[in-house]
């Protein structure tokens, strides 16, 4: 079927336009102004400082940390103060758009899910009808408490207390 | 002097009256607040006065003040059902099994970890998840094909495991119920011949193509990281999944429904980098089980 051929096309053409950054080095962007830190740790010795809108080349990934390039320097930042893609969101819709080419939708611009044809849009779900077998299998896959327990030991998962954060202070601020 | 006393007068007008315009983000910061200090985790117990719920004719849920848990239940069964409708979940037992796995240990570390939580994955290339009360969460195949390990995985459930705790959703269907009322006094409510439960959720599950508002996914993206990193898992899982998803252009379909209904995810990164700063640098780093992430099979 046509339909479904293009969904493959689209989807491959997706990833593709993820997985080959990730092959390669990938862009980002500072999205905000840090401390380049020699070892991906808080108390590691500052090295360079890296400044809101730098071009940044990413190495890998630690935790919460992010081993980049900058200006033939490397270091370790936090991961949220960088953005995937060589010029923020826009760059990064470039690279997305790389999909766009290989559906023929590039350039339409804002394409409105409601069309339908696949996936989950707002007529889809509206016109829901309710399918018990579905809701049934899904229920039976339901697993006991002991049984996640059991899966996380297997998998050296030991929970451990952590604090809920605090609304940022932007979200306080923000009257409703 | 009298000039003094009526702006007095009028100040304490102005911070008297301040609560009662706000009165519903006040509820939530104070509920919020209780909820960080508050240890225990206990699921409250369903109030028994609620005799009408077994009737069909008569079922509807209260239009203020809890819900009794048995409502929550058959609200959420009737939306994750009709979700179901739309797409059904993927055949692959191994997948449901390891997500039921993975949702079930990250969802004990809610404050509601007795509930009969459901997890699945769904057939379709959208990219989307979903959260309906009573602990049902469904998460898209297309979503799924995004993720490269377990950690991610937790993150997602737990931003949705955080709609079910903070019964955001359940708000949602409870405000509608009571405009209902309001229209009820103009015009005579015409029974489409649906189920009860049906009547209140609306259509199908249009309940999520509305969406809910942005501070209660910003709250399930700060609740969700801390869900995970509770359970064991690295706090960035979320937090690099929605860098990825930011990478995805708005124009794409696949991203349409959830672009239009949460915040940018440029926005949810940069209100967590607000709240995450440096408070989780401490956490050991995670294996987020030792490279067991299911991957899925070809199409």
């Amino acid at each position: 079927m046509t339909i479904s051929k293009w969904m493959w096309i689209t989807l491959s053409g997706l990833l593709w336009g993820l997985a080959i950054p990730t092959l390669a080095q990938q862009q980002g962007v500072a999205v905000k102004s840090d401390d380049i830190k020699a070892e991906p740790f808080k108390d590691a010795k500052t090295v360079a400082a890296l400044n809101k809108g730098d071009s940044v080349t990413i190495l890998k990934k630690q935790g919460g940390w992010m081993e980049i390039k900058v200006s033939q320097r490397k270091g370790w930042v936090r991961v949220l103060s960088v953005r995937k893609g060589a010029g923020g969101s826009n760059a990064a819709a470039e690279i997305a758009g790389v999909a766009g080419v290989a559906t023929g939708r590039a350039g339409t611009g804002q394409v409105v899910s409601t069309t339908g044809v696949r996936g989950l849009g707002e007529e889809d779900l509206k016109s829901a009808k309710f399918n018990e077998e579905e809701l049934k299998k899904a229920e039976a896959a339901a697993i006991a408490p002991d049984q996640a327990k059991q899966f996380a030991a297997k998998g050296a998962l030991t929970a451990r207390q952590v604090n809920w954060l605090p609304t940022s202070k932007t979200v306080a601020s923000e009257g409703r | 002097m009298s000039k003094n006393i009526i702006i007095r007068i009028a100040l304490l007008a102005l911070v008297a009256f301040q609560p009662i315009a706000n009165a519903d983000s006040l509820r939530d910061r104070l509920k919020e607040l209780r909820d960080r200090n508050r240890p225990a985790k206990q699921e409250p117990q369903p109030a028994p006065n609620n005799a009408s719920a077994s009737e069909e004719k008569e079922f509807k849920i209260p239009p203020i003040g809890p819900i009794p848990l048995e409502d929550e239940v058959r609200l959420g069964r009737q939306i994750a059902g009709n979700l179901l409708g739309a797409a059904p979940l993927v055949k692959d037992d191994m997948l449901q099994q390891y997500v039921n796995r993975v949702g079930r240990w990250v969802a004990l570390q809610s404050d509601r970890p007795d509930l009969k939580w459901t997890f699945g994955v769904i057939q379709t290339d959208d990219i989307n998840a979903f959260a309906a009360p009573g602990g049902y969460v469904f998460i898209t195949r297309g979503l799924y094909a995004t993720l490269k390990d377990e950690g991610e995985l937790a993150g997602v459930l737990g931003h949705e495991i955080a709609h079910v705790q903070q019964k955001h959703h359940l708000k949602v269907l409870q405000k509608s119920q009571l405009l209902d009322m309001g229209a009820n006094i103009l015009k005579k409510r015409v029974d489409k011949g649906g189920s009860a439960a049906q009547r209140i959720i609306g259509s199908g599950a249009e309940i999520f193509s509305r969406g809910l508002d942005k501070d209660a996914e910003f709250e399930a993206d700060r609740l969700g990281v801390i869900l995970a990193a509770r359970a064991g898992y690295d706090a960035w899982g979320l937090p690099s999944v929605l860098q990825e998803i930011s990478a995805v252009s708005s124009s794409d379909n696949a991203v349409g429904m959830l672009f239009k209904t949460h915040p940018h995810p440029d926005e949810r990164l940069s209100r967590l980098a607000d709240a995450m700063g440096e408070r989780l640098d401490s956490l050991k780093t995670s294996d987020n089980g030792k490279g067991r992430f299911y991957k899925l099979a070809a199409k």
